[in-house]
């Protein structure tokens, strides 16, 4: 590599160093060079959502920026929001209300509602539409998405 | 897509129709242009970098005038591609004799576009045409001020080349006023 | 049939790892040594190709080789025809033309591959096919559908005298000696166009050849696995299990991921045994508009004639279907069309004349309804029509055609997409119709809502249309459930998983049988080395083909079960009953023996078994539909059109689906929820723009419009119960149903809701501007 950049970012919590080509895209980087291919990518134009990571606190389009923009700075992807023995409320909401069947836009859509409810505890279900209609979602045509985030509002609360 | 408009210039038929077939000018008077070269007789040979919202790249093709009644009309035929994909266009251009140095340029034609630029520049498509014929008329008048005024003088024309920057100058501008005009807003700039 | 797990809302055993990250998509497949392929696309949609120029790409660092048709050598040879058309039909004329993996003279639409690249990187790859240089001869692209069959018009193909694809007659009983008793004769014109199905995840491949091995692995987002490997397989003159195919967790699929081969399905497994490394692509979002298929595009004439009393005596119906530049598909999704036109109605006199063309537009396959939309959509509107002319109240005239509940089964004398017969085993439409119009309150709505908001200067419409889907045809899948000494289950099924849940419905049909629980089943699907037979998942037909497969692998497991533990526990097998992983004796519960416990014994390590006898608790089982199962439904909706931005807001949507006995009701609502959402997309907002070069202008999600949570309404669903006779669990498919009544019930209410402007909708999809359009000069 001609031209390179010394990455220092915090992921999940894990403080990582790497070497990288400055145009690798952040959703490629996560996806790549560390592994944690649960961020997935639809359309690369930030439009569908899928690849929304959480960006010292607030949802963003991992492929709308370059891994060195969040050079220095704290990320969570999916990976961190729960385990298999120990899911996070929301993803809890999602199995009960069946709110994801191929699964492919979901991580997206757990990452943007993640800190939204922090500061929606109690949504109606109007703005929960709102608040996930930058999310895009071909199977579920989004009402169990909408009763998931109301159950976990219930169950956070 | 339709391209179609008219442009008062201030020169007469024979001045204007003479500056619409100077090389030099031409290239000068389209932003982006690399290179325009007369291969032929009425045939160009153009290198030009478009840019379109996110779609950028070089496009070289060939430009041919047919159809010439001089010094009244002609018919202008463009067929370029590149990275960005390609383009075809076909367009009549008329010059009617307004009076007191004062000549109407009318133009129509018809301009196709293919590959990434359809596909992904097609919402932008419209407002950058415009863009670039109203800078290239604002090169071309202040081109044909300098011939005019240097035939006067009985002296060599020396024109002003237009910058990628005052495009994209232009550009913003059009784009603006597009959006103010929209919104009800006044115009202004 | 009480069944304690099948048809019950059972939580889904796959959710944990997909909602955590840690499920496997072919996206995230990274070997070792990996090389990464990108392809060159012609911008043209018809051109000859004069020369490519790829030395500037070849010397770019990272660049690995860069790869043209003449490379493959003879290795190169198009995709095999996926479909040939119904042998069963006379007359027809059919003109098979198939995609190439790499062109070799002639572009014939936007999009096809050209060149390909293999690199280091992604990155790479991608910059060195900005290096190559293609020099074109353009020639003027077909696109018009009613032009293009002019003589004279240009050629997609050479080699053929005009652009016809297919041709055929589809004729039942007389229609012109029907149309000679008529009260009414109607004659409309209806254009519908193109969608794309736009699942999330965009396809990709990643394959490995390991040379020491002879062994070719293959990661593809596809919907049938077993074919892909298979055709693999015989392209390249490798025994059948030298090949795996993987179909991991796939995002979504809809149709498009079955069509096969794709040109990169083609090209990659050449280029990893040329090179001897593992190569990787994964498709873009620009890409998917111009690489994975599309459907839709039909200009239909359909003529109706009628008694005055609103009863349908015959139909005739002229349709153009458009295949784009090749028809590897075959007929499937026209013939779906003409064995919708006459919807779940009692119609005796059908002619249809069908003309499939080839255009210079991407290629054509099913789309989630495949064709079915276009029929209900055209039978619908054109009895809309009728009830206007007429004077009849629309819902009398439904009545009064529906096929009565004890013609069924119902032979239409047309074949069918399964090239059979087209019969309608069983359905009971009226309670189902008149059920949606109580749920939706039409009379309440039409009497006392309607006028009180248009006097308000609202503009609210209603629209109720029912239908038919046809699901669940052959040829057969396939099922092996086994238990293992662990006490799990394992089972393995050749369906693939888009989306639709199989893990946990299937293993509920096994939980049924066996006694266990959901959670103790592991089901794979999409693997060929789990499971050598099947064809793959498509036309809503996984729940009746896979399941019943499934059902009938678990019973013999259960039959060898019973009849080991009657042995072992000396009891006879109808005193023994199966919970909780074990067999126990119905009166004496003690007297028990785990699942397990017999499976080890099943499979003894030494000694002499009794001949005849199969080792394990094991089964293999297929099913094969002799015709398939007619699912239908009535969906409603209440609207309310803007009349000065034209956008519309779904006040009330209502769906009565009758799917037969549901595995898991979750699942089915899941099902008509992404249908729906679907077909509102197909409605009013999903059009794919092509122009006159037969380019496509709208090829991203910022253009190409699919619904958000704020463009859907909350779904109301309900369900009717008419089991399907001809398989064990009774049930119908129902992946399509959501998507196929919309349109039609789209033009209604809006038509309701505009009676002012004398609308007439005859094309579908709308959007805000083309409503416009249609308002303003219907106003002239």
């Amino acid at each position: 590599m001609e031209n390179t950049f010394e990455l220092s970012v915090t992921v999940n919590g894990t403080s990582y160093q790497k070497v990288i080509d400055p145009r690798t895209l952040l959703s490629d980087f996560l996806r790549n060079d560390l592994e944690l291919t649960g961020t997935h990518v639809g359309c690369e134009h930030g439009v569908c959502g899928a690849c929304t990571i959480i960006l010292n606190g607030d949802p963003v389009r991992s492929c709308l920026l370059f891994a060195p923009q969040v050079h220095g700075q704290e990320i969570i992807t999916v990976e961190g929001l729960g385990t298999v023995d120990d899911m996070h409320p929301l993803q809890d909401a999602f199995r009960e209300a069946h709110a994801l069947q191929c699964g492919f836009c979901t991580p997206g859509f757990l990452t943007t509602l993640v800190p939204w409810l922090e500061e929606n505890p109690n949504p109606t279900e109007e703005e929960i539409r709102e608040a996930v209609s930058g999310n895009l979602c071909r199977c579920t045509g989004y009402q169990h998405i909408i009763d998931a985030v109301k159950l976990a509002a219930e169950k956070m609360n | 897509m339709k391209v179609e408009g008219e442009h008062l210039f201030s020169g007469t038929q024979q001045q204007v129709w003479d500056l619409f077939r100077d090389t030099e000018v031409m290239a000068a008077a389209l932003p982006g242009t690399k290179k325009m070269e007369l291969i032929g007789e009425n045939t160009y040979e153009a290198v030009m970098n478009v840019r379109v919202g996110p779609v950028v790249g070089e496009f070289s093709g060939q430009l041919v005038i047919s159809n010439e009644d001089h010094p009244t009309s002609y018919t202008m035929t463009v067929d370029g591609r590149g990275k960005p994909g390609f383009l075809k266009g076909v367009g009549d251009v008329i010059l009617t004799n307004q009076g007191e140095n004062q000549t109407l340029m009318g133009y129509t034609g018809e301009v196709q576009i293919g590959g990434k630029l359809a596909a992904v520049g097609q919402r932008l498509i419209d407002t950058v045409a415009k863009s670039i014929i109203s800078q290239a008329f604002e090169t071309l008048d202040n081109a044909l001020a300098e011939r005019v005024s240097a035939e006067a003088e009985g002296r060599e024309a020396a024109y002003r080349k237009s910058s990628e920057s005052d495009y994209a100058a232009t550009v913003a501008k059009d784009l603006i006023k597009n959006v103010l005009k929209r919104t009800g807003s006044s115009e202004d700039s | 049939m009480t069944y304690k797990v099948i048809g019950k809302r059972v939580k889904r055993v796959e959710d944990p790892r997909l909602l955590t990250g840690g499920a496997l998509f072919v996206g995230d497949v990274n070997l070792p040594n990996m090389l990464h392929a990108a392809f060159f696309r012609s911008d043209y949609a018809h051109a000859k190709i004069k020369s490519i120029d790829t030395s500037l790409a070849k010397e770019i660092p990272g660049v690995v080789g860069v790869y043209t048709a003449e490379d493959m050598g003879e290795a190169w040879e198009p995709g095999p025809p996926l479909v040939s058309p119904p042998p069963t039909l006379e007359g027809v004329v059919f003109n098979s033309r198939r995609q190439v993996p790499l062109v070799k003279d002639k572009v014939k639409h936007a999009g096809e591959i050209i060149a390909v690249v293999v690199a280091e990187s992604r990155y790479i790859a991608e910059d060195a096919v900005e290096e190559i240089y293609v020099d074109y001869e353009p020639l003027p692209a077909v696109t018009n559908l009613e032009k293009c069959l002019e003589p004279g018009h240009p050629l997609v193909h050479d080699d053929l005298d005009s652009n016809l694809a297919a041709y055929l007659v589809q004729n039942k009983g007389d229609y012109e000696a029907a149309k000679k008793e008529a009260d009414l004769v109607l004659k409309r014109k209806f254009k519908l166009d193109r969608g794309a199905a736009v699942a999330m995840e965009n396809r990709g491949i990643v394959v490995d050849w390991d040379q020491k091995n002879q062994h070719l692995m293959i990661w593809d987002t596809t919907q049938s696995p077993i074919p892909i490997r298979n055709g693999m397989a015989a392209r390249l003159g490798l025994r059948t299990h030298q090949v795996r195919v993987v179909a991991p967790f796939v995002g979504g699929g809809f149709g498009p991921k079955i069509m096969m081969f794709y040109a990169e399905e083609m090209v990659l497994p050449w280029l990893t045994m040329k090179l001897n490394r593992p190569v990787k692509w994964i498709e873009d979002r620009k890409e998917n508009f111009y690489a994975t298929t599309q459907e839709r595009e039909q200009v239909q004439e359909v003529e109706m004639a009628l008694s005055k009393e609103g009863r349908i005596l015959g139909i005739k119906q002229k349709i153009i279907h458009d295949t784009g530049a090749f028809d590897p598909y075959g007929l499937t999704t026209p013939l779906n069309t003409q064995s919708h036109s006459m919807g779940g109605y009692d119609v005796q006199n059908y002619n249809s004349e069908l003309f499939v063309v080839f255009t210079n537009k991407i290629i054509v396959t099913p789309v989630r309804g495949a064709g079915r939309p276009q029929g209900i959509y055209v039978v619908e509107r054109m009895l809309d029509i009728a009830s206007k002319e007429l004077k009849l109240d629309p819902r009398d005239v439904r009545r009064l055609n529906f096929i009565p509940k004890d013609a069924f089964p119902y032979n239409h004398e047309i074949i069918d997409q399964a090239f059979v017969e087209l019969v309608l085993d069983s359905g009971n439409y009226l309670p189902a119709y008149e059920k949606a119009l109580e749920k939706i309150e039409y009379d309440k709505f039409v009497q006392e809502e309607q006028p009180r908001l248009r006097a308000e200067g609202k503009y609210v419409g209603i629209g109720v249309v029912p239908f038919i889907e046809t699901t669940g045809v052959g040829p057969y899948e396939g099922a092996r459930v086994a238990v293992e000494p662990s006490g799990k289950i394992s089972a393995a099924t050749g369906v693939g998983t888009q989306g639709q849940s199989h893990m946990t419905s299937f293993a509920q049909i096994i939980a049924e049988e066996l006694g266990v629980e959901v959670e103790d089943v592991s089901l794979v699907s999409g693997d060929t080395a789990e499971i050598h037979w099947g064809t793959g998942t498509f036309a809503s037909r996984g729940a009746v083909v896979a399941g019943n497969a499934v059902l009938a692998a678990a019973s013999d497991v259960r039959k060898k079960v019973l009849k080991l533990a009657s042995k072992i526990l000396e009891t006879p097998e109808d005193e023994l009953e199966l919970e909780g992983g074990l067999v126990r004796v119905a009166d004496i519960p003690e007297k028990s023996i785990s699942l397990g416990e017999l499976a080890v014994l099943a499979n003894p390590f030494r000694g002499a078994v009794e001949p005849g006898t199969e080792p394990g608790l094991e089964s293999t089982k297929y099913f094969g539909p002799a015709y398939g199962a007619t699912a239908f439904g009535v969906h409603g909706m209440i609207l309310e059109v803007d009349p000065e931005t034209m956008m519309i807001k779904i006040h009330k949507y209502i769906a009565v689906e009758d799917c037969g006995t549901m595995l898991n009701p979750l699942v089915v609502e899941g099902q008509i929820h992404g249908g729906v959402s679907m077909g509102i997309g197909n409605a009013y907002y999903e059009k794919l723009h092509y122009d006159e070069n037969a380019q496509l202008l709208n090829a991203s999600l910022a253009d190409y419009l699919i619904p958000t949570s704020a463009e859907m309404p909350h779904i109301e669903v309900y369900h009717e119960n008419t089991p399907a006779p001809n398989n064990k669990l009774g049930t119908k498919g129902v992946g399509e149903a959501g998507a196929i009544p919309v349109p039609a019930a789209f033009a209604q209410a809006l038509e309701n809701a505009l009676p002012d402007f004398n609308l007439e909708i005859t094309e579908t999809p709308l959007s805000p501007n083309r409503l416009y359009e249609l308002l303003y000069k219907s106003e002239e």
